[in-house]
């Protein structure tokens, strides 16, 4: 047989016909030699020949491929079979679709983020780099890296290629008014060693261009040399102005490298996830380097040498830590220790949980939608039977019958197949859209086909598995019985009965668990939503700032700049209060230190870390931060050396004693102390998950940076207050940028982006959960009440009242409901301990929403059930009875 | 069509295409005069049954070892002539040697000493 015959079997079929024919002819001729009349030899000839239409069916098949062929058959008499039931078929393919769709998105979002190698060279090799300093423990589990310390551990380890500490900024390109802010990270020259890249054109750092004077280099990433320099090919030895200083462009990135930035866990503010556009080297200076305890400031990553494991470099770099340790100054002495991980791990950080969680959810889901189309096609199998059984009185072998059995299970799985990968297609760009942004450096994923293939398999499995049913059913089935009769034939499904409401009994219990751990996670977002913050984010504008560099060197410039503002502000006149901060509420927090209690002579290490803040008079009016004693920061204070702190700061450091008037320094036994002057509210301005640690706000004039942030409180809120905001801050200084403006309503709400993100989710998955329960149970009650039209109307006729067959009805199809729900309850908390971590002040076993995932299925249940009643009780007893 | 016993045919099956394709040695031949070659070579002793010869040509020819074209026969009449190729030509030779090997191998266990 061959292809060419296949595609020409017609062909071939008269040529075989023609041949024949000659055959016919040439031995009629030689009979008729013989002497034979004309029609005795032409009738010898063909006794001779035989049967030849069997000759040319036996070469029909011979040229045919058997399995193209029936396959073709089996297709069309699927499509034909399932368009004559619409209804049926949009259900199946839509279920599977969602299932197969949610799942593969899903799939490939946590494969993405969980398990995809980092798209670098030997991704394996990476680790972060960071610190613990013991003391520190309680608010910093573990510290960003320290220059000093940097610099020993680069100048000594053995188990380490190459490594490098990063910075990052958001500075103005350019000159002028508005300037484009970019995202600049400045890094050692080991980055590109690290990460195993150099620019596509130009030079990576040399080991030089580190020092503080010959670091006014810059490579590009490619997306901003595109955008901004328009591909241009001659960029090289072009100078770029940063910050307001001059950098010579030495190279630009691959279109391919994305830095991955871990940087600073607590700083959650709009541009974590921005790209970084600009590379610039990090030159440390002499006196940084000098300082054995300096800042912890520094994103570090590695590159281990080839076989080298965590371990091993954890053992070395924590003796080197141990030798930096013993030669600390006495009043300096800390617990010093590393922590180098994989870079990955950091990378995902606290979205793995959720992301595993929603993977389980999302296979829930598929079960459910398994489970329902197992079903459906179950109370399909059983309407087949009769035609099976006609097959079989016709001689369809026991094969045939499992085959015609299959074909539409089949072709409903691949048409659902398809249809769902389809959704994962458009499902994945959204999804990414509404994805954490600290996760964004992934880039756009695309439909994993290991994930799409799993969930194909998945729901292959079910729809063949149901499809063998009814062809299993046959097999034992005397075509004579099943003929007789649709009334022997009721009894006889009673097993595939009991299947189904086993299968509606687990839909309702998967169901229940998703619908229990959304609405755990949905009474923890109220919570935390309404939880008392301690300040009012009601009708307050924010806008952060960042200053140019260059131009705000000096603390005068800048305490100047702010001051200016709030007084162009305090002119607008929809403005209430406003006010200068470092860091907005829920914005994370970078300024950590400790605060000495006069007298206090302990080492500094040992003394309890504060949070620090800088602020203008008017910033805690604008957020309504309460005084408990003492009162706020005044115009008249400016100058002065005073400062608020928190009440927790106050009964920590003066316990017992009234804080106000208490005096401390920043640590230092010499400097000139300050005074408090006010005790404010223990509030959430850090994290709203957590009351705040101890909080310590210092003026303005003592401390401001170039980037802060201002809150205004005004009377009317609203979009035309940001531009009013926005003029109010370039009419001091048309150099600054404003990356950002918007409310403190907002800005909290952001701080939850990723539960409420998670929570839509599950929220949909739970939903479409329901949903597929509902209609289960309503397959199940609906073919029941058909089953028992007669039984029904027999009671109808004996003068049961309409109530007692609502009541059998819905006894008999909320039997499964119920026992479904405890176990799905059963299950969930069965799985406390894994989403109790994600939950806020809500228990795993809350009785509530317990309460209400049970009764949200109960009452689908019973809505489901009601439509057949309904129908049950319509029923004329008459009619019901002549069906017999 | 003379009832034949069963052990004819499966004899022949495994043998048919070899002797189509030694009966092509002499000359190209069409389905008929193929046929009639092999009974009458066969002293009429085998009979080739049409079910079985149109399909082994054709499985032939697919093999590529005969190939095919019409032509007139020696009556004048249009019909198909089948002719071995070379590969066809190696073909037969493969099979002769393991014909001959074959009814050695059962002439030396069916022995030439008398049953009796």
């Amino acid at each position: 047989m061959s292809w060419h015959r296949f595609f020409r079997r017609r062909q071939a079929d008269a040529e075989v016909q023609n041949e024949i024919e000659s055959y016919l002819e040439e031995e009629a001729a030689e009979n008729l030699a013989r002497g034979m009349t004309p029609e005795e030899a032409r009738r010898r000839a063909r006794i001779k020949l035989g049967n030849a239409q069997q000759v040319r069916e036996r070469l029909w098949r011979q040229n045919s491929v058997v399995v193209v062929e029936s396959a073709w058959r089996d297709l069309k008499c699927a499509m034909r079979t399932l368009t004559r039931t619409p209804g049926f078929t949009a259900t199946a393919v839509l279920t599977l679709a969602v299932g197969i769709g949610a799942t593969t998105a899903i799939f490939t979002l946590v494969y993405d983020v969980l398990l995809r190698p980092l798209p670098f060279d030997h991704p394996g090799q990476l680790v972060m780099m960071q610190e613990v300093v013991a003391e520190f423990k309680d608010i910093y589990p573990t510290l960003p890296m320290n220059a000093n310390h940097f610099d020993m551990w680069q100048r000594n380890s053995k188990t380490i290629q190459a490594m490098t500490v990063m910075a990052e900024g958001s500075v103005p390109l350019g000159l002028g008014t508005h300037p484009l802010q970019v995202k600049m990270v400045s890094a050692t020259p080991g980055f590109f060693a690290v990460f195993g890249v150099s620019p596509q054109l130009g030079r990576p750092f040399t080991a030089q261009e580190d020092v503080p004077g010959h670091d006014q280099v810059a490579v590009l990433m490619n997306d901003l040399w595109r955008t901004q320099f328009n591909s241009d090919p001659r960029i090289l030895g072009k100078t770029i102005r940063l910050n307001g200083f001059e950098y010579t462009v030495i190279g630009v990135m691959p279109a391919s490298f994305r830095l991955p930035y871990a940087g600073d866990e607590f700083h959650t503010g709009s541009d974590v996830g921005r790209p970084t556009q600009v590379l610039v080297p990090m030159a440390f200076s002499k006196d940084l380097l000098a300082e054995d305890m300096g800042d912890f400031n520094y994103y570090g990553v590695a590159r281990l040498k080839p076989g080298v494991t965590l371990v091993q470099a954890n053992a070395e770099i924590n003796a080197l830590e141990h030798r930096i340790q013993v030669a600390l100054p006495a009043d300096e002495k800390g617990t010093l220790s590393a922590a180098l991980t994989p870079l990955q791990t950091e990378l995902v950080g606290n979205n793995r949980k959720p992301l595993l969680i929603l993977l389980v959810a999302v296979a829930g889901l598929l079960l459910v939608g398994c489970m329902n189309i197992t079903n459906l096609l179950l109370s399909r199998a059983v309407g087949q039977r009769q035609q099976l059984a006609v097959a079989a009185a016709l001689g369809a072998k026991r094969g045939d019958l499992i085959r015609m059995a299959m074909r539409e299970t089949a072709m409903l799985a691949v048409a659902g197949g398809g249809l769902g990968l389809l959704l994962a297609m458009g499902l994945i760009p959204v999804m990414h859209r509404y994805m954490p942004q600290s996760l964004s450096y992934l880039g756009t994923p695309h439909v994993d086909w290991v994930g799409a293939g799993c969930a194909l398999l998945l729901a292959l499995a079910a729809t063949l598995v149901a499809g063998l049913a009814p062809g299993w059913m046959a097999r034992r089935m005397n075509p004579v019985e099943a003929m007789r009769g649709e009334a022997r034939m009721s009894g006889s499904g009673r097993n595939s009965k009991k299947l189904r409401r086993a299968l509606v009994g687990l839909e309702v219990a998967v169901s229940v668990t998703l619908v229990l751990m959304t609405g755990l996670l949905m009474a923890s977002l109220i919570r935390l939503m309404n939880i008392d913050r301690g300040f009012d984010a009601e009708q307050v504008m924010t806008a952060r700032i960042d200053l140019p560099a260059k131009a705000y060197d000096n603390h005068t410039a800048r305490e100047g700049f702010y001051k200016r503002v709030l007084e162009a502000l305090g002119r607008l006149p929809g403005v209430q209060s406003a006010g200068v901060v470092s860091e907005l509420p829920l914005n994370g927090d970078a300024w950590g230190d400790s605060a000495r209690v006069i007298g206090n002579t302990q080492p500094y290490m040992e003394l309890p870390s504060e949070h620090f803040r800088w602020i203008s008079p008017g910033y805690m009016e604008t957020i309504r931060l309460p005084l408990t004693e003492g009162r706020y920061l005044s115009a008249s204070d400016e100058g002065k050396n005073v400062a608020l702190v928190s009440e927790n700061t106050a009964k920590t450091l003066w316990p017992g004693k009234d804080a106000v008037g208490q005096q401390f320094t920043r640590g230092g036994t010499t400097e000139k102390p300050f005074t408090v002057i006010g005790v404010v509210k223990d509030a959430r301005t850090v994290t709203l998950a957590k009351r705040d640690p101890m909080m310590v706000y210092m003026p303005y004039w003592f401390r401001a940076d170039i980037g802060g942030a201002l809150a205004v409180r005004t009377r009317m809120g609203g979009a035309t207050m940001a531009d009013e905001v926005r003029k109010a801050i370039w009419s001091v200084d048309a150099d600054a940028s404003v990356p950002e403006v918007r409310t403190l309503g907002g800005v909290v709400a952001d701080s939850v982006a990723n539960r409420q993100f998670e929570m839509d989710l599950l929220l949909l998955f739970a939903a479409s959960a329901l949903l597929l329960a509902g209609l289960g149970v309503y397959g199940v009650v609906t073919y029941s009440v058909v089953q028992r039209q007669q039984e029904i109307g027999l009671r109808l006729a004996l003068g049961a009242d309409k109530g007692s067959i609502y009541t059998l009805v819905l006894r008999d199809g909320l039997m499964p409901v119920a026992l479904g729900s405890v176990a799905g309850v059963v299950a969930a908390f069965a799985m406390a301990r894994v989403i109790g971590s994600l939950l806020f002040e809500v228990s795993p076993y809350d009785p509530v929403v317990s309460g209400m995932a049970i009764g949200v299925l109960m009452a689908v249940g019973v809505l489901a059930c009601l439509l057949p009643a309904r129908r049950a009780v319509a029923v004329d007893p008459m009619q019901a009875l002549r069906t017999e | 069509m003379p009832k034949k016993d069963q052990s004819d045919i499966e004899m022949l099956r495994g043998t048919l295409d070899m002797m189509i394709l030694r009966t092509l040695v002499g000359g190209d031949a069409h389905g008929h005069t193929i046929a009639k070659i092999i009974e009458r070579g066969s002293e009429d002793v085998l009979e080739v049954e049409q079910g079985s010869l149109y399909p082994a040509l054709h499985r032939l020819e697919d093999r590529g070892w005969v190939s095919s074209y019409w032509g007139a026969s020696e009556n004048n009449r249009k019909a198909k002539f089948y002719r071995l190729t070379v590969a066809g030509k190696k073909q037969l030779l493969r099979e002769r040697d393991r014909w001959r090997q074959m009814t050695r191998a059962i002439g030396l266990v069916m022995g030439e000493e008398s049953l009796g």
